[in-house]
């Protein structure tokens, strides 16, 4: 029999086509995952977890307050050196740069084993009045920085002074390309006396290193026993690091796993096709298979004859998969690192285990697909060789224990798919959402069918007898037809989940993001009142989409105590707040007081409060603010009226949704350092870009998808077609002497393609935007509200792929059947 | 297509029999130099309008394939085929097939019905391919004549091989064809069945003036026609007049010498 399976591999290698591209597809998006999670994972340990990989031990407090441990540390004799991790944020000048720049300012070690930062160029600074910056921070080598110390805030909270000036000689520029800081604003390096003596924050978190000679495990042992009854962390340099990876990968990780889920139904997917794959050839080599029968072959040789071309198609394509896939993660590694990703990927990751799982995978997933067919070969009759095709087209109905099992599975799931999603229980939504695909599964041969007659009669009255004849032949073969649709169907649902979960995410984010960041950018005075026209000349910066300028005075509350009053012009401040879902503006007449001081008036709202200056009287009626607001908001109109020497105090800016971030925040630094010189720049806008950032990767994926339920539907599609004319050859002859026109006998395959990927599309379509809506409110529904977005457009897009698609496919089997002559085909 | 439909008189045949089908010089070859098979090598042939014709020729002769260009099923490689007044052999596959629909009526031996359609609609179907509408006074005459009135619900495997050819007959009568091919149409019939099927088709040439062209090897179906033509290598062998199955068998045995 071996002769025999490589002849027929040889001879019909054409016809494996079809499978080897559906076990290619599906095994190139597993590896691709797969090889992409190894290399971000890779590359968030390179960069998060670069400064603790230097390190034997890291001794992290646990409540966040200052270690205090490093003196303790360094008399422990394995213990080579201490590097305490010292961090600020401070406001910066730059020489020839308006404006000052926020720059998150950190100690480098000094112990040279425990630096990790990589140099462009120049040196780490060494000693107080250095300082290495990266290149966002816009300053170059040589450069001195005029640093705007905060005076010491005492505990009291109150007496705040006069920031102190202080300098720095830029020595170095750092990449800290790939940091988890990163954002928007500068990063800088200084020595652990200078960021001490600009006021950084005690460190809450040691590297130690060991002495040379030491191994680092000793080390770790020994800090662990000697910090045994301290409220501390410590863990080895690489577990510290991969911690940090995992944290800052987090979001990731849970992209991956959505990817897994997409990758493990494109296998399933690739399974139905290759299953219709080797139905076809086994049904076009069923005189070939009797002949073998006939000549002695048992049952079992014809069925390890298929298995076997299944294994070597399988080992082949799986081959080719995992080819592909780590091309694809090479592409878009490349891709992503070009562009300002929170974690650009470095190098590409390929872990064996990835390309084992892709050669399992694929050749398991053929192996299993071929053996139903490769069954049904082994009942082919020796005497089917000598019959001619058998035309008895039989209906076969599904069984009734096939839509018992099929209701059973489908009905739990759909009530636990709507507990997931009512409950924010993603777990419990997947595993509803899998057992009631498998109950559509089983019962789409009952419906599917159904469903195409109805299309098909409505088609008849558009298509007329090619139509007709379109819906009688899908009809015919219900299994047939609805295992292709069902490849089809799965695409359809899953590419239109995404879709919707997508858009609805979008949405919900949107307005979440908006409430939780309402204002982008907000200008202050620094030690100067800002001039009153500054909220004009920001206005006009390219990228800004609205500004409200903000106005104070010091005013006498109803407790005696000076506070300082804040007066916005409603209209203008509505403009450039994002949501006002938790920030309120204050309506005329009346005042937003923050909770606590509205708790220390003893005040209600609804209530009447009055601020005084000068003998007049500012009355208003309290708005409780929200928990974040902290400032006494009126009306500017209000403001003025009681105080006239209100001074403008800040300036709120909304970028316009269009612009880039990054380079609007840059032009307003500008514009505000060259009219307000002190002024600082603030805001929400980094956080916005990075989620805005986040959902589109997502969407970019979702087009991946399409692309690939669409190829692998035109496979399917395309096979079962080839079927129907390899089967119907006869009637096809039939009808063409009987007078059908070339032409209509490809309209004939071209509706009965459009008949059943139209209805897997709309079908898909349908249980998609319910996957998808129950999917984000099982994954949002605990974070937020959601707010459910179906997007019509993209959907009915979606139909209309599906079946162009379907089209598509029938055009070579098509062609193949009109070419055929009708002498021939009646001859058989 | 401007090809009028033949009127079919009501009464018996005209007395003066033109020619509904006749062919000149026709080959067809199949392969080329050494290896070429000449199917047909060289046939002048002509079918009288109004009468039941058959071919006849042992295994390879060439019978089917002269029928399949006689009716436009096939393009030979050399000579010409008329019907009527139309050349068959200029016309493109798309005009062949709307002439198949409106002036040829086909019989084949098996697979003659579509199996997802019933009955009835298998015999309206090259009426709907044609888009037009059949004559109800003569689609029930047909069905009449072939004993089908209750069976036109039926699907094709609901009904039994005579069952299904009569079924074949009245498709290929509804359209009033020029000519009805029938290619071994009792080859899978026991002898009952078959009789009665050739008992149907020279009824419709005696009482319905129909041109009746049948393909068989069998000398006892070929007893049923007017006029029996011989076919052996491809060539022209003969004719017989008013056959019965004796003479038949002895033309075959002279064939055979």
């Amino acid at each position: 029999m071996r002769t025999v399976l490589l002849a027929n591999l040889r001879v019909h290698a054409a016809r494996l086509v079809a499978t080897v591209l559906a076990v290619v597809l599906a095994v190139g998006f597993v590896v691709a995952t797969l090889v992409l999670n190894e290399t971000s994972r890779a590359t968030a340990l390179a960069s998060a977890g670069a400064p603790y990989l230097p390190a034997a031990a890291v001794v992290t407090s646990l409540d966040g307050a200052p270690v205090g441990v490093g003196a303790l540390l360094a008399d422990i004799p394995s213990v080579g050196a201490v590097a305490p991790s010292w961090q600020t944020v401070l406001p910066i000048e730059v020489p020839e740069r308006a404006g000052v720049r926020t720059l998150l300012v950190g100690s480098v070690a000094e112990a040279p084993e425990l630096r990790w930062e990589q140099l462009a160029a120049g040196s780490l600074p060494d000693e107080p009045g250095e300082i290495a910056v990266d290149r966002r921070s816009g300053a170059a080598l040589g450069d001195v920085l005029t640093v705007l110390v905060p005076a010491p805030v005492d505990r009291t909270g109150g007496g705040s002074g006069e920031p102190t000036e202080s300098s720095a000689t830029v020595t170095g520029i750092v990449e800290f390309a790939g940091s988890p800081y990163a954002g928007l604003f500068g990063q800088a390096v200084v020595t652990p006396a200078q960021a001490q003596a600009w006021g950084a924050q005690e460190p809450s978190e040691l590297r130690v290193a060991a002495r040379p000679g030491v191994s680092p495990d000793t080390v770790l042992a020994d800090v662990s026993a000697a910090l045994s009854d301290r409220p501390v962390s410590v863990l080895s340099g690489a577990q510290q690091a991969r911690s940090a990876a995992d944290d800052l990968t987090r979001g990731h990780l849970q992209l991956t796993a959505v990817l897994l889920v997409f990758a493990t139904v494109a296998v399933l997917v690739a399974g139905l096709v290759i299953a219709n794959t080797f139905a076809v050839l086994l049904a076009q080599r069923t005189r070939e298979l009797a002949l073998l029968r006939a000549l002695g072959a048992t049952g079992a040789q014809v069925r390890r004859s298929v298995l076997g071309e299944a294994l070597l198609t399988g080992l082949v394509a799986s081959a080719l998969g995992t080819g592909a896939g780590i091309g694809l993660a090479a592409a878009v590694a490349a891709l992503s690192g070009g562009a300002e990703a929170t974690i650009p990927l470095v190098g590409l990751s390929v872990p064996p285990w990835a390309v084992g799982a892709g050669l399992l995978v694929g050749t398991l997933v053929t192996l299993l697909a071929a053996a139903v067919p490769a069954r049904v070969a082994t009942r082919t009759s020796p005497l089917a060789a000598a019959r001619p095709m058998d035309a008895a087209p039989l209906r076969s109905r599904p069984g009734a224990a096939r839509v018992v099992l099929g209701l059973t599975l489908l009905l739990p799931g759909l009530g636990l798919l709507w507990i997931g999603a009512d409950r924010a229980q993603v777990l419990v939504a997947v595993g509803g959402g899998v057992l009631a695909f498998l109950g559509v599964v089983l019962l789409a041969q009952l419906v599917i069918p159904v469903l195409v007659a109805g299309a098909g009669r409505l088609a008849s009255r558009i298509g007329g007898i090619p139509a007709q004849l379109a819906a009688g032949n899908a009809s015919r073969a219900p299994r047939r037809t609805a295992a292709t649709a069902l490849a089809l169907l799965v695409g359809v649902t899953l590419t239109a989940a995404m879709v919707v979960g997508a858009a609805t995410t979008r949405e919900s984010s949107t307005a979440a993001i908006a409430a939780a960041y309402p204002i982008d950018v907000v200008v202050t005075q620094g030690s100067d009142p800002l001039p009153r026209s500054l909220a004009g000349e920001l206005d006009a910066v390219t990228g800004v989409g609205a500004s409200a300028p903000v106005s104070v005075a010091e005013l006498v509350g109803p407790d005696g105590q000076p506070v300082q009053v804040f007066g916005i012009e409603p209209g203008a401040g509505g403009r450039a707040v994002r949501s006002e879902a938790s920030f309120r503006l204050p309506e005329p007449g009346r005042a937003v007081l923050p909770p606590w001081l509205a708790t220390a008036y003893g005040v209600a709202s609804g209530d009447a409060v009055s601020f005084t200056t000068g003998g007049r009287a500012l009355d208003a009626v309290v708005t409780i603010g929200d928990d974040d607001q902290s400032e006494v908001l009126v009306t500017a109109d209000q403001l003025t009226a009681t105080a006239p020497d209100a001074a403008p105090a800040a300036v709120w800016l909304r970028v316009a949704d269009d612009a880039d971030a990054s380079a609007t925040v840059e032009r307003i630094t500008q514009a505000s350092g060259t009219a307000a010189p002190g002024s600082a720049v603030t805001g929400m806008l980094a956080q916005r870009a990075q989620l805005d950032g986040l959902l589109n990767g997502l969407l970019l994926v979702v087009t991946g998808l399409l692309a690939i339920a669409v190829l692998i539907a035109l496979i399917g599609v395309g096979n079962t077609l080839a079927l129907s004319v390899v089967e119907r050859r006869q009637e096809n002859g039939l009808l063409r002497a009987l007078g059908l026109t070339r032409g209509q006998l490809r309209l004939v395959l071209a509706w009965e393609a459009a008949l059943i990927s139209g209805v897997a599309g709309v079908l898909g379509v349908a249980m998609g935007i319910g996957y998808g809506l129950t999917g984000v409110n099982s994954v949002l529904g605990g974070v937020g509200d959601v707010v459910p977005v179906i997007p019509w457009l993209q959907l009915v897009a979606i139909v209309v792929v599906a079946t162009g698609a379907g089209l598509l496919a029938s055009v070579l089997p098509a062609r193949r059947a009109a070419r055929t002559s009708p002498v021939a085909a009646i001859a058989g | 297509m401007s090809v009028p439909l033949m009127t079919i008189p009501d009464e018996a045949p005209p007395p003066a029999r033109a020619t509904a089908v006749s062919a000149r010089g026709l080959r067809k070859t199949y392969g080329t130099g050494d290896t070429a098979v000449h199917a047909l090598d060289g046939v002048d042939v002509a079918v009288d309008r109004g009468a039941f014709t058959a071919i006849m020729g042992p295994s390879g002769s060439g019978k089917s394939t002269l029928m399949h260009c006689l009716a436009g099923l096939d393009t030979p490689s050399a000579g010409q085929v008329w019907l009527g007044d139309t050349e068959l052999t200029r016309l493109g596959d798309d005009q062949l097939t709307r002439l198949r629909r409106q002036r040829i009526g086909f019989v084949f031996q098996a697979f003659n019905l579509l199996p997802a359609l019933d009955a009835r609609a298998n015999i309206t179907l090259p009426m709907q391919l044609a888009g037009t509408r059949p004559d109800r006074v003569w689609l029930d005459d047909v069905l009449a004549r072939l004993g089908l009135s209750d069976r036109l619900r039926h699907r094709p495997h609901e009904l039994s091989g005579g069952q299904q050819q009569r079924v074949a007959i009245a498709r290929a009568l509804l359209p009033r064809p020029d000519v009805v091919f029938a290619d071994e149409p009792t080859g899978n019939l026991d002898s009952r069945a078959g009789a009665e099927v050739l008992g149907l088709l020279r009824s419709t040439v005696r009482e319905m003036g129909q041109t009746v062209v049948m393909v068989t090897h069998d000398p006892a179906a070929a007893a049923y026609a007017d006029r029996v033509v011989l076919l052996a290598d491809g060539r022209p062998a003969g004719e017989i007049q008013a056959p019965t199955a004796a003479s038949v068998i002895d033309a075959l045995h002279q064939l055979g010498d």
